[in-house]
């Protein structure tokens, strides 16, 4: 009896199965999706095009001239093209600017990626009207949403034309520093008719009034300004029918404020289609 | 009902709230509450083309709304596998998504990513409740 207890005693104790803590899965898991987002910023600074160099005073002065300088029956052909219309029709009193002529009111910032792309059509557009003097190349901030979109700034350029006046407030620069402030009563414009403070902000004569891009600035990614000025030259391009489509819609509006002057321009079948659309 | 399903249904309620919210500012043509400053702007992801399913006009948030509700149901059934199957179909498309907001929008929206989180708390919940 004695001597089976002493051999029970003697077996050898099993040792106990470590297992993994309870918090090890979980931890992986969290581990791997971190990875992949960290992966995908990667993936996002790697296709991020970089801030390319501003054009001298010449080279600019060139491309401006070749995109005011587009041809009638290029206008006629792209028609509203792929630009989305965003124009609305505003019932207030009309706004007239420093000469007394029909103003066209702009408010828009240089970081501002959707401001950026709307410059190439309101600079089309407005090309039409008049001349433009003292613009400078830029792009949109490197940090927001379609980072380092290629454009023009207004800030230092003057307009002049015989039939409308043109106010530009870009209220920041591309580092969103304060730059210029909207007069009290372009403030109130803007809250009327802009209560989301959507940039960029455009009225045209208080008779027509609209926020936000016509077309999505990914169109300019990566582009140079010449490249986009020769893109222009084709109808068929993608930058064409974005671009110049916008710049029908705020020419179609503009021309309403002017009635329909000078017809050389508001005359044309694309700009009275527009006008019909725009109500 | 364990305290680990209620609060895995606790969590989808929340979910669907969030989803909701997107989904009825979106037909009102209203921004949700956000901050927009640098790389964090709700406004840019929602109003890109990838806000809506595929060829619809359907916001993509009315998938949060099914899938956080069809995640509600499930957590109060007793548990099994199917928990985890749902949640990792959740952070795939969730990855999915997160990669249109990065790499192809360049903006973060972060009611989504509160929705995002909450997908994740969810699929962290079923990997625990399978030890």
């Amino acid at each position: 009896m004695s001597a089976r207890k002493t051999v029970h005693a003697r077996r050898p104790i099993r040792k106990p199965v470590s297992r993994t803590p309870e918090w090890v899965a979980p931890a992986a898991v969290v581990v791997a999706i971190a990875l992949v987002v960290a992966a995908f910023f990667v993936v996002r600074w790697y296709t991020t095009p970089v801030t390319p160099k501003p054009l001298s005073q010449d080279t600019t002065a060139a491309v401006v001239s070749r995109i005011t300088g587009l041809p009638a029956f290029e206008f006629n052909a792209v028609g509203q093209g792929t630009a989305n219309n965003l124009i609305k029709p505003v019932n207030g009193t009309a706004l007239t600017g420093a000469t007394g002529k029909p103003e066209v009111l702009y408010i828009g910032a240089e970081y501002c990626p959707y401001c950026a792309a709307e410059r190439w059509a309101l600079i089309v557009a407005l090309g039409r009207f008049g001349t433009f003097s003292g613009l400078q190349t830029t792009t949109s901030s490197s940090t927001d949403i379609y980072p380092n979109t290629p454009t023009f700034t207004f800030r230092g350029a003057t307009y002049t034309s015989d039939y409308i006046d043109f106010r530009a407030v870009e209220t920041s620069d591309r580092d969103q520093r304060p730059l210029q402030t909207p007069s009290a009563s372009e403030q109130q414009l803007l809250s009327k008719y802009d209560p989301g403070g959507s940039i960029p902000f455009l009225d045209v004569g208080n008779k027509y009034a609209m926020s936000g891009a016509t077309y999505s600035p990914d169109l300019l990614g990566g582009a140079t300004w010449q490249a986009i000025a020769s893109e222009l030259q084709d109808q068929n391009s993608t930058q064409a029918k974005a671009i110049v489509g916008s710049a029908n819609l705020v020419t179609a509006a503009i021309c309403k404020t002017t009635s329909d002057k000078p017809a050389s321009v508001c005359s044309s079948p694309a700009i009275q289609d527009l006008e019909k659309k725009l109500g | 009902m364990s305290r680990l399903q209620l609060a895995a249904i606790g969590i989808s309620v929340a979910g669907i709230a969030i989803s909701i919210y997107l989904t009825v500012l979106h037909y009102a043509g209203v921004v949700p509450a956000c901050v927009a400053s640098g790389p964090v702007n709700c406004e840019a992801v929602l109003s890109s083309p990838y806000a809506v399913i595929a060829g619809s006009s359907i916001p993509t948030s009315v998938l949060g709304v099914v899938w956080f509700g069809a995640s509600a149901v499930l957590w109060a059934a007793p548990r099994g596998w199917i928990q985890l199957a749902w949640s990792a179909v959740g952070l795939v498309t969730v990855l999915y998504l997160v990669f249109i907001e990065i790499v192809l929008v360049g903006a973060i929206c972060l009611w989504c990513t509160a929705a995002h989180i909450l997908v994740v708390a969810l699929l962290l919940l079923a990997v625990s409740s399978r030890r």
